[in-house]
């Protein structure tokens, strides 16, 4: 395996390199070079023959050169004073008779990111710029911006600048939309490139030369362009009427984005546009390029939000195909619920009862819940379905249905009598969390009409020892006592037998606390308690806010055709969040000031978390050392949030491990020697919003696997899993390493 | 603009790698490794974030090929750029598996250097990138070809070159559809449409101007028009023309041509190229009719008929027809008995593939099966996944004709009549799915 070979395999193939007959033999020659880069490839370090390689960079083989600076592009960060003996072979290249050669040798020089290479490029970049042949011209242009990066914040050069932008009017396309890219990157401080009047109609009249990336990228520059009037304003999207149709999607895209950023001001236009592009875009939905189909139906919910009976007409097109990617169901399924009208109601429930059997339970669960959706409008034929599918008997499915019914009540009154009626039997099929959450919650709050109410909420009281979830342990507390203001005769005893439970043999605090809360409300009276738990049982207007209605097409115009309606609004907000922190400030305390206050209606606690931004984005904050006395006790407060095992094989060095968890901001608080069985580590990590992770890992003697148990202080799945999955890559290089 | 860009196999070992920016680190590639190819739940999306960065991925055949970038670019471009490079790559090398990009890495590596420069897309048409490209080992051009290169890339069609010459000018046009179709159990179409292309091999001497005429419902209408008698008289004689839905065309077809009065003229590339490519909806020529019945005998036993039945011309054939019936998970035994063609149950596919090498038009075929099930205390339902099938036709299920191809070279001494056009219809199965 690579990584421990690595040494010997340097020595050989430097050895071979500097074979006098290997050298004169140019395929052998050649082939050995292609070692050199397929372990580089492999993530091997290969700076070693860097010295035999920039020899190797003096040969007219053509295929030759380009290896040698490929690789020389890697590797000349590490070794600066050995690259610049390659420039001289560089610079001579710049001025070879071919025109490929030139192009090439020009580009390797600029892509050599290492300090000190400027003064030796600027000239060469220069001369490319005026070269007769456009193909290094292109190289040059962009090698503008290269040489800008590299000089980091430094000063713009203005006459470089000017030359850019003269060669905006340049013959060759390419040459056209690299000046833009290039000038964008140099003037990025001050706004990025400018378009004016001159250049955007120059733009928009080379446009059909251009090729589908070089017109998807002006259509994007052109969005910076404001027209002076109504008439120039029209004039230009005539001129690009025709990229509405083009071949590619996304100039399709493009196109409709600029179209709908100029015609702010005219809706009629906007909708027109929408309209216009409906074809393309359904073409694309059910075009066997998959990744683009998903694409395209991301865009097709964003006008959806806007235009609800867009696409009605046509939602056969989103019925879901079996063989379909999980991927793309989802968002047809999703699809498929925004587009619900008076007419294809019936059809499109249909078809997603259909889904609800799937093999997949994932997918069936989501059509479930986009059934639940569409019952907000039209409630009995859902619940109807709904209901049968609970005849099915399926634990999956019942978890999700009763969940659903459980949404449903709250914002849908009028249908309460039939939930409760298609109740009773559930409780078989229900063993997992959530779904048991759901179940008890219902009892509790609409128990005085489910006959058997009480003998079901009895078992959950029977096993609650066996309960591995608190989160229902204080559901059931809640919901036997609601339970037990209604039909007291019934409950009094188990009542007495849970809290008793709760209070003196539960080991979770938060149960306990809550126990021995309702202990004491009780105590005061029973008024008092049916002051505090008989809350409102429903409130329909919590439907209105959750889906405002049809949002301005502007509001989303800026957004469309990036990657906002793919990631959706919310992550992506949490992605760009931490991007701009990283940039100002990472260590800036974030604290959620609205997180504790509020009754505690279940329901609206739901709600809340699923409004804050699920922040998918990690970001472990450097140098946060526990002490081990604090570690150990916020360790055994916490519960385990997340255990899981890694294959393991033999031995290896925990400095190493320690090492690569530094890497990524995760101290390590306590490890065994290494070589000690069974192994253990402690290691703590806290991310910017003061969120810490507690990690344990443990290696059994005689067990081929590491197990690992994570806990939290605040339990966000989100940034759980990105931690675990941190944590992962890093344990799974080191196991690389090893082997 | 794309960062970086990486091949994986289907073990997440990498086999390509090229980073053009500074914000992509080493460790992207491990990134993506660990969270999507070693990833225990289904893909959730084709677009992954991971610390901030994007990567998108393209799976062919076992391979992954995924774009990386931070910032917030426009995706359907960015796959748009993965189909092309796919479509490269193959021109050169074939199917992409393992074994071809191992042994043309080299290769890779040259066509990565030139498609994208610091991320950004630069030439990608494949005939244009072969004068660049020298995989071939070292060739000292001369100076015919280098001023070539020149003239190639500032003449005024990026897509052609000037002087070329055949001696035999000869082109053929390919009609390439996949018929889709989801049809319920009770022999209802629930969504069908055909998704075709155009492609064009063309061997032609010059800069040929070539005009395209298909049965198109606007034009036929248009055409139609001044002779009232005939146009009700295609209208009798059944489906003459057709309506398109959409269609997009090759970079050099003349769009505002085709706006004004929808004919279709350009100068076409050199070897093979596609030139259109469109959707119908309407009256499609369904080539089979899948009739399935399941009866469930008891618990431990199913009996399953699929009757399959032509729906064109007597004289034309059908080639490839497959058949996939799906069968429940606790199948323990199966008995087949068809009337033509092989069918055999395959336990590892869980299903019932009945092949038929050939079969006419208006014929019918029909296949009976006898299910064995193991009794199971499993309550689950069986999900009855719904009949699948393949199959290749020789017309075009859209009904789309093409009336002519003309060309037109004035510099050159050769006529319309003088090049050599061939004529190809293939219509084949995309998602032909029948429910049970």
């Amino acid at each position: 395996m690579p990584y421990l070979g690595s040494e010997d395999v340097v020595k050989e193939l430097k050895k071979a390199l500097c074979n006098p007959h290997i050298q004169a033999d140019r395929l052998r020659y050649r082939n050995v070079i292609q070692r050199v880069i397929r372990y580089m490839t492999q993530g091997l370090d290969m700076s070693g023959v860097f010295m035999e390689m920039v020899k190797a960079s003096a040969t007219v083989d053509i295929v030759q050169k380009k290896l040698v600076y490929l690789y020389m592009c890697t590797y000349a960060p590490l070794k600066p004073d050995l690259a610049l003996l390659a420039i001289n072979t560089l610079c001579k290249d710049c001025s070879d008779p071919n025109p490929m050669v030139r192009g090439l040798a020009l580009r390797s020089m600029c892509s050599l990111r290492m300090p000190g290479v400027q003064e030796y490029i600027q000239q060469p970049i220069l001369n490319g710029l005026r070269d007769k042949a456009s193909y290094v011209r292109r190289v040059a242009v962009l090698g503008c911006a290269k040489m800008h990066n590299l000089h980091g914040d430094s000063e713009v050069d203005g006459a470089l600048v000017n030359e850019l932008y003269s060669l905006l009017r340049d013959q060759d396309p390419i040459v056209v939309v690299n000046c833009l890219r290039s000038l964008e990157e140099i003037l990025k401080q001050e706004g990025g490139v400018v378009i004016n009047k001159p250049i955007a109609h120059h733009l928009l009249n080379r446009m059909s030369k251009l090729d589908q990336w070089g017109q998807a990228e002006v259509l994007n520059f052109l969005l910076r362009y404001q027209p002076r009037s109504e008439e120039e304003l029209f004039d230009i999207l005539n001129l690009l009427d025709s990229f509405l149709k083009s071949s590619s999607p996304g100039v399709v895209m493009g196109a409709t984005k600029l179209f709908l950023i100029l015609a702010k001001m005219f809706p009629h236009v906007q909708t027109d546009v929408l309209v216009r592009v409906k074809g393309p875009l359904l073409a694309a939905c059910s075009s066997e390029s998959r990744e683009l189909c998903f694409v395209a139906l991301c865009h097709v919910r964003q006008i959806l939000h806007s235009l609800p009976g867009h696409f009605s007409s046509h939602y056969k097109k989103f019925f879901c195909s079996y063989s379909e990617p999980h991927y793309i169901k989802l968002q047809k399924v999703e699809v498929l619920c925004e587009l619900v009208n008076d007419e294809d109601v019936q059809q499109v429930l249909e078809e997603l009862r259909g889904y609800c059997t799937d093999v997949s339970a994932d997918f069936a669960q989501a059509a479930i819940f986009a059934i639940g959706g569409i019952a907000r409008t039209y409630t009995d034929q859902c619940v109807q379905i709904l209901t049968e599918l609970l005849g099915l008997r399926q634990e999956h499915i019942t978890t999700v249905v009763v969940q659903t019914f459980r949404d449903l009540v709250w914002l849908c009154p009028q249908c309460t009598e039939a939930v409760c009626q298609a109740l009773p039997g559930c409780e078989e099929n229900i063993q997992d969390s959530e779904g048991k959450q759901a179940l008890i919650w219902l009892l509790g709050v609409h128990g005085e009409r489910i006959p058997n109410a009480p003998y079901v909420l009895e078992d959950f009281v029977e096993n609650v020892k066996s309960e591995t979830f608190p989160a229902v342990k204080m559901e059931l507390l809640t919901a036997l006592l609601r339970l037990f203001l209604s039909r007291p005769a019934e409950c009094q005893d188990m009542l007495g037998r849970l809290l008793y439970y709760c209070i003196e043999e539960e080991k979770d605090m938060a149960v306990r606390d809550r126990g021995l809360f309702y202990y004491r409300l009780l105590l005061v009276g029973i008024d008092e308690v049916k002051r505090i738990l008989c809350s409102p049982k429903s409130d329909p207007t919590l439907g209105l806010l959750e889906d405002p209605a049809e949002r301005p097409v502007n509001s989303w115009a800026s957004d469309f055709n990036t990657l906002v309606p793919v990631y959706g609004k919310a992550h992506w907000a949490t992605i760009s969040k931490c991007q701009g922190a990283e940039r100002c400030d990472p260590e800036l305390p974030k604290t959620s000031s609205f997180a504790a206050s509020g009754p505690l209606i279940p329901e609206e606690n739901k709600e809340r978390v699923q409004e804050l931004p699920d922040s998918g984005a990690l970001m472990l904050v450097p140098n946060r050392q526990l002490t081990a006395d604090y570690f150990e006790k916020t360790w055994l407060s916490l519960k385990v949030a997340h255990q899981q095992v890694l294959p393991w094989r033999g031995e290896f060095h925990p400095d190493t491990l320690q090492m690569a968890l530094q890497v990524v901001n995760i101290q390590t608080i306590a490890m065994s020697r290494a070589g000690s069985r069974p192994w253990k580590a402690y290691l703590s990590a806290q991310d910017d919003t003061g969120c810490l992770f507690l990690t344990e890992l443990l290696l059994e003697p005689g067990n081929s696997e590491m197990q690992i148990s994570v806990k939290q202080n605040e339990a966000r799945t989100e940034t759980l899993n990105s931690f675990i999955s941190v944590l992962e890559t890093v344990i799974g290089t080191i196991e690389e390493i090893k082997s | 603009m794309i960062g970086g860009l990486f091949i994986y196999n289907h073990k997440g070992e990498v086999l390509i790698s090229r980073v053009y920016r500074d914000d992509i680190g080493r460790n992207a590639v491990d990134a993506f490794r660990v969270n999507v190819i070693h990833a225990r739940q289904q893909v959730r999306s084709p677009v992954t974030n991971i610390a901030r960065t994007s990567f998108f991925h393209v799976k062919r055949s076992n391979i992954w090929l995924a774009a990386v970038t931070k910032q917030n670019v426009n995706a359907a471009m960015v796959f748009e750029f993965l189909y092309k490079m796919c479509d490269v790559m193959a021109a050169y090398f074939g199917k992409i598996s393992e074994e071809n990009i191992k042994n043309n890495f080299v290769l890779i590596y040259e066509l990565l250097d030139e498609i994208l420069d610091f991320g950004y897309p630069q030439n990608s048409e494949t005939g244009a990138l072969k004068t660049f490209i020298t995989q071939q080992g070292i060739k000292s051009q001369t100076k015919e070809e280098q001023s070539q290169i020149t003239s190639q890339v500032t003449g005024q069609i990026g897509w052609r070159r000037e002087g070329i010459k055949y001696r035999r000018n000869e082109l053929f046009l390919d009609v390439l559809e996949s018929v889709n179709l989801l049809m319920s159990p009770q022999g209802q179409v629930l969504s069908a449409h055909v998704s075709g292309r155009v492609v064009m091999k063309s061997y032609l001497s010059g800069m040929p101007e070539c005009k395209f005429g298909m049965n198109d419902k606007i034009v036929i209408e248009k055409q139609g028009k001044g002779t009232a008698d005939e146009t009700s008289k295609r209208c009798l004689s059944g489906k003459q023309s057709i309506a398109i839905d959409d269609c997009t065309f090759h970079q050099c077809v003349r769009l505002s041509k085709f706006d004004s009065e929808r004919s279709i003229s350009f100068i076409p590339p050199d070897g093979e190229f596609e030139l259109m490519r469109y959707r119908t909806t309407k009256d499609i020529i369904l080539p089979f009719r899948v009739i399935p019945l399941v009866r469930e005998v008891g618990r431990t036993k199913l009996e399953v008929k699929v009757v399959i039945k032509s729906n064109f011309k007597p004289s034309l054939l059908a080639q490839k027809i497959e058949v996939r019936i799906p069968t429940p998970l606790n199948t323990s035994g199966v008995q087949v008995i068809c009337m033509k063609g092989k069918a055999k149950y395959k336990a590892s596919e869980n299903a019932i593939v009945w092949k038929i090498k050939r079969m006419a038009g208006m014929k019918e075929s029909q296949i009976s099966a006898e299910i064995e099930l193991l009794p199971t205390n499993d309550k689950k339902k069986w999900a009855r996944p719904p009949i699948s099938m393949n199959f290749e036709v020789p017309f075009a299920p859209s009904g789309l004709k093409v009336r002519y191809l003309k060309v037109f070279e004035p510099k050159l001494n050769y006529s319309d009549h003088d090049v050599i056009k061939w004529v190809r219809y293939i219509g084949r199965s995309g998602i032909y799915e029948t429910r049970c």
